[in-house]
């Protein structure tokens, strides 16, 4: 990661905000200013500003929040309605990026495993998007996404996210999971590696594979359920990855 | 003398741009329509009656410059100012290139988007009111 391109992503993030602060704030200078000052309107602007300042607090904590380890919540998590809840609330964005989605997951067979609930939804999320985003070039075939759960050999649990999007040369694969890597142009390269730390984290792994076909495979695998019982900790890392996702926020959409 | 107002479309995949420049431009005397991505923009039916496009230039799916490109290809000619919030001003000299009206760096002052709109419209903006 060099210093330039952390940055980089920082200074963009920082600058959206900045961006609102400084729009709103001179929408409401000359909203008071006009006679009869527009008083209305300039309450309006004066509150957006605030809320935009609180947005640019909000990606500093964040980013402490990367650095920071925190006790994390753990519970008895079924990764198939954690999967199937994560899809749900991202199905619309995938609708309209005009991607198929297959899932192979078994209602009536839970995937048990011990976790944290929400950080494990943030790292099923940010695959999700990451395959999303790998095939928003791709118009020459279909737009593939398959989300599979299911227990491995070893008694743990498996979730598989398969994509059909541009694909990744060995050399990307070996660095996608460095903070601050990214091939998106507008991602800040969080994403990857708080989920890995946040699957690690779990007892668990977290790779990438190129598909023989066109696209990648992420996977992670987790223990049986007695092994991951202990050690569940990174905390607030999870809420880190909200940054390079923030701008397709699918909740909001 | 609303229906008068040259009509500037937005289109940014970022909430508080989209919230906040309609006001200003307002201010400035335009009609505004803002659009999350350039897909959207496209779809809206309002691209003929766009008189110029505050366009960002990093957005999921089609970018700024890709839908610059997809109006060139329709030989539909609508000035053009970017904005970005990556302070990277290298693809700027491309930009204003391949016809871009001006090109602003997030955060950027009123100042700065009012001439970059004079520049865009070439002397046919409202006075100010």
């Amino acid at each position: 990661m060099s210093l330039g391109a952390l940055t980089a992503s920082i200074a963009h993030e920082i600058n959206q905000p900045l961006a609102g602060i400084i729009t709103n704030a001179s929408t409401c200078l000359r909203m008071l200013a006009a006679d009869p000052p527009n008083v209305r309107g300039a309450l309006e602007t004066a509150r957006r500003t605030i809320r935009d300042g609180n947005r640019a607090a909000d990606v500093i904590t964040r980013l402490r929040a990367l650095f920071s380890k925190k006790a994390a919540v753990t519970e008895t998590v079924d990764l198939n309605e954690a999967a199937r809840e994560v899809l749900a609330l991202g199905f619309s964005d995938l609708l309209r990026n005009r991607v198929f989605l297959r899932t192979e997951i078994d209602h009536d067979h839970p995937v048990l495993v011990t976790g944290d609930r929400v950080q494990l939804q943030q790292v099923i999320l940010n695959l999700v998007r990451n395959a999303s985003d790998a095939m928003s070039g791709v118009n020459d075939r279909p737009r593939h996404l398959l989300v599979r759960a299911e227990r491995d050999d070893e008694g743990g649990a498996r979730l598989i996210v398969t994509d059909s999007g541009v694909g990744l040369d060995p050399q990307a694969i070996e660095r996608l999971f460095d903070a601050f890597y990214t091939t998106k142009k507008d991602g800040m390269g969080i994403g990857l590696s708080v989920s890995r730390s946040i699957i690690e984290s779990h007892g668990g792994k977290l790779w990438a594979e190129a598909n023989h076909g066109p696209g990648t495979t992420f996977t992670f695998s987790l223990p049986p359920l007695a092994d991951s019982a202990t050690g569940c900790r990174t905390g607030d890392a999870a809420e880190t990855s909200k940054i390079s996702d923030r701008r397709e926020a699918m909740r909001s959409s | 003398m609303m229906e008068a107002r040259l009509l500037v479309s937005v289109v940014d995949d970022d909430e508080s741009v989209r919230e906040s420049l309609p006001d200003l431009l307002q201010e400035f005397g335009f009609a505004v329509e803002t659009f999350a991505s350039a897909e959207e923009f496209l779809a809206s039916g309002r691209v003929a009656d766009t008189r110029c496009l505050v366009l960002d230039i990093a957005m999921p799916g089609m970018s700024g410059p890709d839908l610059q490109r997809e109006l060139e290809q329709r030989r539909h000619k609508v000035p053009i100012v970017f904005i970005t919030a990556h302070a990277d001003k290298s693809d700027f000299p491309r930009l204003m290139e391949q016809g871009a009206a001006a090109c602003l760096l997030k955060p950027f002052s009123d100042t700065a988007l009012r001439e970059a709109l004079d520049a865009a419209l070439d002397g046919s903006a409202p006075d100010e009111g």
